[in-house]
């Protein structure tokens, strides 16, 4: 693991101060590195990003003790004083200043050292939304008179239409209430949901356009490089699941936000389960870094 | 009972003008009409099953579609007609599709849906 490496400026500093904790290399493998539930990509060795990651959370502390940090110099035996605080508390116990990659975090987030963004930006491909037109609707009228329409009560209790921009396809059911797939933005989608409003009130119907809610968005996006399923599935089996076949991609669930990923060997992503945009790109920025830790080198 | 699908076509149309001319001229029946009306019925879907065997493909692009009672009712733009022998263009078709196998009356579903076409222009 890459978390061998030592770090000379550190180390350098940490001699005079005589603070550290004896016979415990701050990075060694053997600390209690999130207790086996947190997904956890390999730590990012780059001291100055550590260094900035540790000056971070101290400031969302925003204890009186950190006032009037000084810049340069008086950052690192702060940054020591943290360390030591942190080791020397028992898991469990709220440590003084925030937690630290040293420290068992709350095992929801996957955690993600301080590296600059994927830069690669899934594309929402689908988003699904419903929408009540708050009165009882009579589905042979609408079949009969609509175009794009398909009704067969027999196999499916809902007009099936179909509108060319934003191309999209709307399940019509006799209650009012209205489902509509298929549109690629949140805009597109609520905007197809009001043409089939419309189409219906222009039938005659009094519709109304009540409590439009998206269910579900997915998007999707390419990590461009070859990844190690097996690998990914073994160190992250709480989240993971990969039957090669059953399916080729592994379904990784992710717990915050709560979406599921289906990783392909090829690189590919696809995520799902979101209700707000704001959450396939968060889910996309904790996994990255756990790809590329699960790069394929062949 | 056979479909009365093949009613609003060039010979069934003219069939019911005929009937018509029979009815006003007191020559026949309103109710002597229906059943030859009904006897057409039955006479051209059997024709059309039994005693067509030519093929034509088509295509075009679908200006709209609509599925109800079992019945397809597609609308097409430019259209080309294809047999072996020849080819037809046009703007405009409109096709009333009902199911192959099973009648109207009869609600059973079908397993095999073979669509008998009846192209109006």
């Amino acid at each position: 693991m890459e978390q061998n490496n030592s770090l000379p400026p550190f180390q350098g500093l940490a001699s005079p101060q005589g603070a550290m904790t004896p016979g415990m290399p701050i990075f060694s493998p053997m600390m209690p590195y999130g207790s086996g539930l947190t997904p956890q990509p390999v730590t990012n060795t780059n001291s100055l990003s550590l260094l900035e990651e540790q000056q971070r959370q101290q400031q969302q502390q925003a204890s009186s003790q950190q006032a009037g940090v000084p810049g340069g110099l008086g950052q690192t035996p702060q940054l020591y004083h943290s360390q030591t605080v942190t080791t020397t508390t028992l898991p469990g116990n709220t440590p003084l200043y925030t937690a630290t990659p040293l420290t068992p975090m709350t095992p929801i987030t996957p955690a993600t050292p301080a590296s600059e963004s994927s830069g690669i930006v899934p594309q929402l491909q689908n988003i699904v939304s419903t929408v009540n037109l708050g009165c009882k609707l009579d589905l042979k009228t609408i079949a009969l008179r609509a175009r794009n329409a398909e009704y067969n009560p027999k196999r499916f209790a809902a007009v099936i239409m179909r509108i060319r921009e934003p191309r999209t396809t709307a399940l019509i059911f006799s209650s009012g209430k209205m489902v509509c797939t298929g549109a690629k933005s949140e805009e597109q989608s609520r905007l197809a949901a009001r043409k089939y409003a419309r189409v219906v009130q222009k039938l005659g119907f009094p519709a109304k356009f009540l409590d439009f809610k998206i269910q579900n968005m997915v998007g999707s996006c390419d990590v461009k490089f070859p990844i190690r399923l097996e690998g990914l599935v073994l160190t992250h089996q709480q989240f993971s699941s990969y039957e090669p076949e059953l399916f080729p991609g592994l379904i990784y669930r992710m717990i915050k936000p709560r979406i599921v990923l289906l990783i392909f060997v090829s690189g590919k992503v696809v995520l799902t389960g979101a209700k707000v945009r704001g959450e396939i790109y968060e889910a996309f920025e904790n996994i990255y870094p756990i790809l590329k830790g699960f790069r394929k080198t062949t | 009972m056979a479909y009365q699908l093949y009613r609003n076509t060039t010979l069934g149309n003219s069939l019911q003008e005929s009937l018509d001319e029979l009815i006003q001229t007191q020559q026949i029946t309103p109710q002597l009409a229906l059943q030859v009306l009904l006897q057409f019925d039955k006479a051209i879907n059997t024709a059309l099953a039994n005693r067509v065997r030519n093929r034509v493909n088509f295509k075009g692009s679908l200006n709209t579609y609509r599925f109800c009672d079992n019945v397809w009712t597609f609308v097409l733009n430019d259209v080309e007609f294809r047999e072996v022998t020849d080819l037809v263009k046009v703007d405009k078709v409109k096709i009333v599709a009902c199911d192959g196998k099973s009648s109207d009356y009869f609600s059973h579903s079908s397993l095999i849906i073979r669509p008998r076409l009846f192209l109006t222009q």
